[in-house]
């Protein structure tokens, strides 16, 4: 009678598991499948979240009111100097797209930038994903870049209504296609499997063997792909090594991605 | 009603999971869904593991599946086999359990995360490009460190899980009660 019924329980087992094979091999109902579950998963990221920030308030509330006030002095300065190159690479931008309309190029648009927080870090050892507080309802769709004012962060991968899960460029499945400041080189950039969660490194392939990057020059998008704007900052290099076939560097990213927790999601592409 | 509280403190830990950084130096994870899995597949019957272990396996791909143009790297479903394996061998490790033996859980508690952890290097190596296994000292530490640190969190977590059985009246499943009612 119990091997009956352990029979029966396994049986049953094996058919919801070649249902949920069968079902998952259609994409259009899996990714509804995932995004469904993310948005079920939402409400509790997102109060667990805003308890972590109210914990991060109250220890950073346990500093000295002398130390706060020369912070709030340095941000305030620091908020001015980039209000004032904000206003100067609007007049530049301006009379880029009056030239390029007077040679008949297609004028650029602004990016439109949707901010976000992050309310998630990813949980497996061997993914960098993030998951983060905006979704289809913000107007966020499957690979729109992500990014900050340093640079490159990655690309949405699966969105839900309210929020979205963020491949970050330390990962090996996010490949960008990039150029070298000041070269002509071109490669593509690829997280590192092994990348240490503290410290994570990039490395750019298929950059010729006559490369010989500079440590500290910096790595750029190059646009080319259809997914990340052109000229977004990705990182700079550390180090670069001749393969068999190629040249490879490695890069630090631009942006701290474990320290990560507003960024912004680029919902209108310029091109 | 404990079988329904087990299914919520899965879930409430993979929400958990979220906030819990990586543990230096090698960047181990933190991973609590295994040891509450493993601690169902003791308390419970086959049916119950074998259910638990779908929805554990369900819930963990369906969040980490990665899209590769229009498939999955790592197909949904995988997950739900490991686990039912594994929770096939915490049950026949029952006995023990019963008679408050829990080194022995704990511990493969500690194995079962390593061993899961290994099996989805193993599974992304096989399927990216280039294909390589690297077996660095930063890649053991995170298998194993993942496993250690799931071997200090286990007797916690057996010692809340039964505590909370306790209070809701739940008996462990007990095969020779089975047969002797028949």
């Amino acid at each position: 009678m119990r091997m009956r019924s352990k029979f029966i329980a396994a049986g049953v087992f094996l058919v919801a598991f070649l249902i949920l094979v069968l079902g998952a091999g259609n994409p259009s109902s899996l990714r509804s499948l995932q995004s469904g579950f993310l948005g079920f998963l939402t409400p509790f990221l997102r109060s667990g979240s805003a308890l972590e920030r109210k914990f991060s308030a109250f220890r950073e509330g346990l500093k000295k009111l002398e130390d706060l006030e020369d912070e709030s002095v340095a941000l305030r300065v620091a908020n001015r100097e980039l209000s004032a190159t904000n206003q100067t690479l609007r007049g530049m931008e301006a009379e880029n797209n009056r030239l390029r309309k007077a040679l008949g190029y297609r004028g650029r648009a602004e990016f439109k930038l949707v901010p976000a927080q992050i309310i998630g870090r990813d949980i497996s050892t061997w993914f960098n994903q993030v998951v983060i507080d905006r979704g289809s309802e913000d107007g966020v769709r499957r690979d729109m870049p992500v990014l900050t004012e340093e640079g490159l962060v990655g690309k949405t991968t699966l969105v839900s209504e309210h929020s979205s899960v963020v491949i970050l460029i330390s990962d090996e499945n996010c490949k960008v296609a990039a150029s070298v400041e000041n070269s002509r080189e071109q490669g593509i950039l690829r997280g590192d499997r092994a990348s240490s969660g503290s410290a994570p490194l990039v490395s750019l392939f298929f950059l010729s063997k006559q490369a010989g990057l500079k440590v500290g020059q910096k790595v750029l998008t190059s646009g080319v792909g259809g997914v990340y704007p052109s000229g977004i900052l990705i990182g700079v290099v550390q180090d670069f090594r001749v393969r068999e076939l190629d040249g490879a560097a490695t890069l630090v990213p631009a942006v701290d991605l474990t320290g990560l927790q507003d960024l912004f999601i680029v919902v209108s592409d310029p091109r | 009603m404990f079988f329904c509280t087990l299914i919520a403190a899965l879930f409430l830990s993979l929400v958990a999971q979220h906030f819990f950084g990586a543990v230096p130096p090698w960047g181990a994870r933190v991973f609590l869904m295994p040891i509450i899995f493993l601690y169902g597949a003791l308390s419970f019957s086959t049916a119950g593991m074998l259910f638990l272990a779908f929805l554990t396996g369900v819930m963990w791909d369906l969040l980490h599946a990665q899209w590769i143009d229009d498939a999955t790297e790592l197909g949904v479903g995988w997950s739900v086999l490991v686990y039912a394996v594994l929770g096939a061998l915490m049950s026949g490790m029952r006995p023990l359990f019963l008679r408050k033996r829990w080194e022995v859980h704990c511990l493969f508690s500690g194995v079962a995360t390593s061993v899961l952890v290994l099996l989805e290097y193993l599974m992304i190596s096989l399927r990216r490009e280039p294909l390589h296994f690297d077996f660095s000292g930063v890649i053991w530490g995170r298998i194993v460190g993942a496993g250690v640190v799931a071997l200090v969190l286990a007797p916690f977590a057996f010692f809340s899980l039964s505590y909370l059985a306790g209070l809701l009246g739940h008996q462990h499943y007990r095969p020779e009660k089975e047969e002797n009612q028949i």
